[in-house]
């Protein structure tokens, strides 16, 4: 057996009597007022929507032949959406974008290129697509939860900071011990989810070649592949979102920015 | 001769103005206490003097130079500020002391045990976590931490703030004995009118932004002055 075993329209019957045991736990959540039920709606309505739209994308650009001009449109959409999602973190940086999302484009391309050149991503849109997405997406999260730890530290440390600053210490010095607390916490949950994997969860990539009939010994290869590749793309981008918040967080005369 | 000259310097924080023309001359090795009402902009003042903010306008000539030509990095390790809240770094006293010496790759251990000493901290207390101590040895490490780096000028924002009052006067000792051992120029920056008398050699009032007298200390008249 390779591959989902039902066609689209039983999926649709599927996807209904599943839908119908979530709308039981939001009005659950509702009724024991947990407060997450129009947030919960609204997520699940913007994902499932914004599923079938790439969906129905992909169906057509795995057909079209001029699929290696359109799939820059699809690349540069994902660059500028993370990057966007993950200035929201750091709100009160002004142009935190101009931060994340070159971050994000450091961590993701070089994974990218990395897969490209050693062959482990053939250059075919099935490929190329679920690749990207797994590499923005996980550089976006590392860049995320990097960018808003460093500005916690960074708030709540102010006064240590420019006492730093005070004793002749450079911006680099006097953020470093910061910026290491923010890179390590960053890589906590992707270092977690490399000491569980394959005993807690089966990750995306392995799943979906184990149903598509794949041999389990080459879909866990692969796994191992695309998730250090994960793992250096999420270092690449939080080392830049550090490099480039201390140029944000400084003036160029070494001093905190007003907005700090 | 000045060794710092402040020459109608101006700040404003949010449209704000905090300090609306500040003139004023400092010389060599005097301590000069900085008293005034809350919001009349003394830690604004000496924040400028060792660019930790920028100002909007005027000039502070230091050993003959302009402050905004000096390398900043290079201009604080020599007017060294110490604040009104102490933050200890984490790690042995020792290790905050010599904190600022350790940037530059130069830490001597005889100095910053003389440091240590001057400062009134017995050398046991190199050992110390930073963290666990009280808050009048904490202000005594940061009076150690700036001295170490060999600074021309301290800029001292009401070190005596939070220490028990019993002790107010052994740290007030302690800075005028490193300060003449060294030949230091001080900038105190003082709320109590009767502390800043007991330290200083002159005076400068501050009101609303800008300086309403300089006098020597013991011609000051605090009635009513701010």
């Amino acid at each position: 057996m390779s591959g989902i075993p039902y066609t689209w329209e039983e999926g649709l019957f599927i996807l209904f009597s599943v839908f119908v045991l979530l709308i039981v736990v939001i009005i659950l959540s509702v009724i024991k007022k947990i407060g997450i039920g129009k947030e919960f709606t609204y997520a699940i309505a913007k994902g499932g929507i914004q599923l079938f739209a790439i969906a129905v994308f992909l169906t057509f650009l795995f057909e079209f032949e001029l699929w290696y001009i359109l799939i820059w449109l699809l690349l540069g959409t994902m660059i500028l959406v993370s990057g966007y999602t993950s200035a929201k973190r750091a709100a009160e940086m002004p142009q935190a974008y101009s931060v994340t999302t070159p971050a994000i484009l450091c961590g993701a391309t070089s994974v990218l290129v990395v897969l490209a050149v050693t062959r482990a991503m053939p250059m075919e849109p099935q490929f190329i697509v679920p690749l990207a997405g797994m590499a923005f997406g996980n550089s976006m999260a590392i860049c995320s939860l990097s960018l808003e730890r460093l500005m916690r530290e960074v708030r709540l440390s102010r006064l240590t900071i420019e006492t730093a600053l005070s004793l002749g210490a450079t911006s680099r010095q006097a953020l470093e011990d910061f910026g290491r607390l923010s890179i390590r916490a960053s890589l906590i949950p992707t270092i977690d989810r490399l000491k569980t994997l394959g005993i807690i969860f089966i990750p995306g990539a392995m799943s979906g070649l184990l149903m598509a009939g794949t041999n389990p010994i080459l879909a866990a290869e692969y796994q191992i592949i695309v998730f250090l590749m994960i793992v250096s793309g999420g270092l690449i981008s939080t080392l830049t979102v550090y490099y480039l918040s201390r140029k944000r967080i400084f003036t160029p005369a070494e001093q905190l920015e007003a907005w700090v | 001769m000045a060794c710092i000259s402040i020459k109608n310097l101006k700040n404003s924080l949010d449209g704000k103005e905090i300090l609306r023309g500040i003139n004023l001359d400092v010389n060599k090795g005097e301590i000069m206490a900085i008293v005034g009402p809350s919001g009349s902009g003394k830690s604004t003042l000496l924040r400028c003097l060792n660019r930790l903010i920028e100002t909007d306008e005027g000039d502070v000539i230091f050993d003959g130079k302009n402050i905004k030509s000096l390398p900043p990095v290079a201009l604080r390790r020599e007017i060294v500020l110490v604040h009104q809240e102490t933050a200890m770094f984490e790690g042995t006293v020792f290790e905050n002391v010599s904190f600022g010496p350790a940037l530059q790759g130069e830490v001597d251990l005889a100095h910053i045990q003389k440091c240590l000493a001057e400062a009134g901290l017995p050398v046991e207390f190199a050992k110390k976590d930073a963290s666990k101590l009280s808050g009048g040895e904490k202000k005594r490490v940061a009076l150690a931490r700036a001295l170490a780096l060999r600074p021309k000028v301290l800029l001292l924002d009401e070190p005596t703030a939070g220490v028990d009052p019993k002790k107010i006067e052994q740290v007030e000792k302690t800075i005028l004995s490193f300060t003449k051992n060294h030949d230091l120029t001080v900038l105190w920056v003082k709320h109590h009118v009767e502390q800043a008398k007991r330290v200083s050699t002159r005076i400068a009032n501050l009101k609303g932004g800008s300086v309403k007298e300089v006098t020597k200390t013991e011609e000051f008249k605090w009635e009513g002055a701010y």
